[in-house]
């Protein structure tokens, strides 16, 4: 299937993400106190489709909220009744507006791991139901890395509709997906042009180099899987760890992070059954009743997230569950980077043989 | 995700105090017809919700070639153990959900020489399969139960270990850690025991063993040493869980999920995950 590319300007661009909005319930970057969350949005003007990415919270809230009911119920000693919670909100048709490269690869992650054996039928159900249009970063933060990861970030897939800035003052809009080519089609009514995938590619191409050639932070990231896979046990883990307090800061901003908790909240006979964000970096994580804990200390903790990411994800499904995004870099309060993490540790294994 | 978190309510139809910190739940489910269709085998797990206090796995220590229940035995060892000791009582309501998890090798221990190490609680996930093993005895050639506890008291099913003792077709072997007036026979933890009493055949021979962390270690060693191959040597692993999915990642050992992969393991198949847990 060939995918539409249409070329345009800020206004028509503008007519777009409204026409969009008007058409499909919308969520899209909202600042507040500084900081932007994806929310639902109404109008183009609360929202800020290009919103600065170390400024930004990942879509994956979306996808794997924060804090889920799973049931409620009535526990006495005449019985016990479960009911199931209210419809999942996040399962109707949606477009997300202003989700960065690196959100939208991270679903391609997730979906590996909630695709396995027993299929999470909500998460495949919100993912359905969602087109993503993505603008393409301009320039690379401080912490980003995406490039160099097992991504093609130039012809990500994993979006439905991009959209370029090109140097030429024109924006580019093109449908990677059937999804995006069926929005575009329903919605795009401006005086846009429709070109090309070769008229387009030039200035794409251009934007696309200059965007690739901003970043300050790459990795050889084969090299990363195979030092890492081979360095189980090395001191290093430890130097790099010192300084973490084990907040999880780092987990919960995660695009690829998946692990979670199941906890109870009951109230008298009422009670709720709660799914939320976890962490390997949490020191109870694998405790277990009696005080056995496999991983009792804040090295080994370190050791199973940079190694989650880098080996055993990518052992188990293909994938590095990394998407260089730098939100866990920027939110951590002791200034750790799993960039230097996975760098150091990796040196020291190439040092060692 | 969601949906999958909700369990089934099962009734407790009866409880059995086994030792002063280990208690049996006989467990049925609530709606009718769901017990006949409720299949596990030896080996798999359950995740069991005493609704308001939280949600623990623990294995199922019965066969389902016993009809019409099964069991759960529970160590007082946490929080939610231990509210389930003081508070759930017959005729009380429990939340189920599973089976989940690998079983153990039914197909490979078929016409084998069995030896079932057991310590402590260690015994529950292996009385589901000495069960069904016993239901299929023909199936099998000897048969040896070696099992041990810190004292007489802190030994489970101790009617069913009467049963298995006149059962003439099983050698059963028991110890206890230290000297007990009243006790007549083994004293010495269970590798000691291994190796000075029980003497096992090795050839043909599959060794289904499981107990504290520690007596597991110092089994799978005196077992090295009596000269069993490491995929002889099968284990049930107990590690953190939550979700029995595959997703929560809790349970994870290096790219293994012991939720689904396991619990069930060989020796051969231990030795290949990093060293952590």
């Amino acid at each position: 299937m060939s995918f539409t590319t249409f070329v345009t300007d800020k206004a028509g661009l503008q007519k777009f993400y409204e026409a969009v909005m008007a058409s499909r319930e919308t969520y899209a970057p909202v600042e507040k106190f500084g900081k932007f969350d994806f929310k639902r949005v109404a109008r183009l003007s609360e929202c800020d489709p290009v919103s600065p990415i170390a400024k930004t919270l990942s879509i994956k809230p979306l996808f794997f909220p924060r804090t889920a009911k799973v049931m409620k119920y009535v526990a006495t000693s005449a019985g016990t009744d479960v009911s199931e919670v209210d419809e999942d909100p996040l399962a109707v048709k949606r477009v997300i507006l202003g989700a960065k490269h690196c959100d939208a690869r991270s679903l391609q992650v997730l979906d590996k791991v909630y695709n396995w054996d027993y299929i999470d039928t909500d998460y495949q159900k919100r993912r359905e139901n969602t087109v993503i249009i993505s603008t393409r970063c301009d320039k690379a933060d401080t912490h980003c890395f995406c490039t160099s990861l097992d991504y093609d970030v130039e012809n990500l897939d994993a979006l439905d509709v991009l959209v370029v800035n090109g140097a030429d003052g024109k924006t580019y809009l093109e449908a990677r997906t059937a999804k995006g080519e069926a929005l575009l089609g329903e919605t795009f009514t401006s005086d846009a042009v429709r070109v090309t995938k070769e008229e387009a590619a030039p200035e794409m191409k251009k934007q696309y180099d200059a965007f690739a050639a901003s970043f300050r932070l790459k990795m050889d990231y084969k090299e990363v899987n195979a030092k890492l896979a081979k360095i189980f046990d090395t001191p290093e883990f430890e130097n790099v760890s010192g300084n973490c307090v084990s907040c999880n800061t780092c987990a919960f901003v995660c695009p690829t992070c998946h692990c979670f908790k199941i906890s109870d909240e009951k109230v008298k006979d009422t009670g709720v059954r709660y799914k939320s964000y976890d962490s390997c970096n949490n020191g109870y994580f694998t405790l277990m009743a009696g005080g056995h804990n496999p991983r009792p200390v804040k090295y080994r903790r370190w050791r199973q997230r940079a190694m989650h990411k880098f080996v055993y994800y990518k052992e188990r499904f293909g994938e590095n569950l990394c998407v260089g995004c730098g939100k866990c870099t920027i939110s951590c309060p002791v200034n750790i980077s799993i960039f230097e993490v996975v760098s150091q540790v990796s040196a020291a294994a190439g040092n060692r043989q | 995700m969601e949906q999958l978190l909700v369990p089934m309510i099962c009734k407790v139809d009866k409880v059995i105090q086994e030792t002063p910190d280990i208690r049996t739940y006989r467990l049925t489910f609530r709606e009718e017809g769901l017990m006949d269709q409720f299949s596990y085998l030896p080996g798999q797990f359950v995740e069991f919700s005493l609704l308001g206090s939280g949600e623990c796995t623990f294995c199922i220590s019965s066969s389902a070639t016993r009809k019409g229940y099964f069991d759960c035995s529970i160590k007082k060892a946490g929080v939610v153990t231990a509210d389930i000791h003081t508070s759930l009582e017959e005729g009380d309501e429990v939340g189920i959900r599973g089976p989940f998890g690998n079983w153990f090798p039914l197909e490979d221990i078929k016409g084998k020489n069995l030896l079932f190490v057991g310590g402590g609680i260690g015994l529950a996930p292996l009385r589901s399969l000495i069960q069904y093993c016993i239901d299929n005895r023909s199936d099998y050639k000897d048969f040896t139960i070696l099992y041990g506890a810190r004292t007489s008291a802190d030994m489970c099913y101790k009617d069913e270990i009467k049963e298995w003792q006149d059962n003439k077709s099983l050698n059963v072997v028991l110890t206890i850690d230290k000297p007990e007036e009243t006790w007549t026979t083994n004293v010495g933890v269970v590798p000691k025991i291994l190796e000075e009493v029980v003497k096992p055949v090795i050839e043909n021979t599959k060794v289904i063993t499981c107990g504290p962390p520690i007596m597991i270690k110092y089994t799978i060693q005196s077992l090295v040493k009596l000269g069993f191959a490491d995929k002889d040597i099968i284990t049930t692993l107990e590690m953190k869980m939550q979700c029995g999915l595959g997703k929560c990642g809790r349970c994870n050992i290096g790219s293994t999920y012991v939720c689904k992969d396991g619990p069930v393991f060989t020796n051969e198949q231990l030795k290949s995950l990093p060293d952590e847990f």
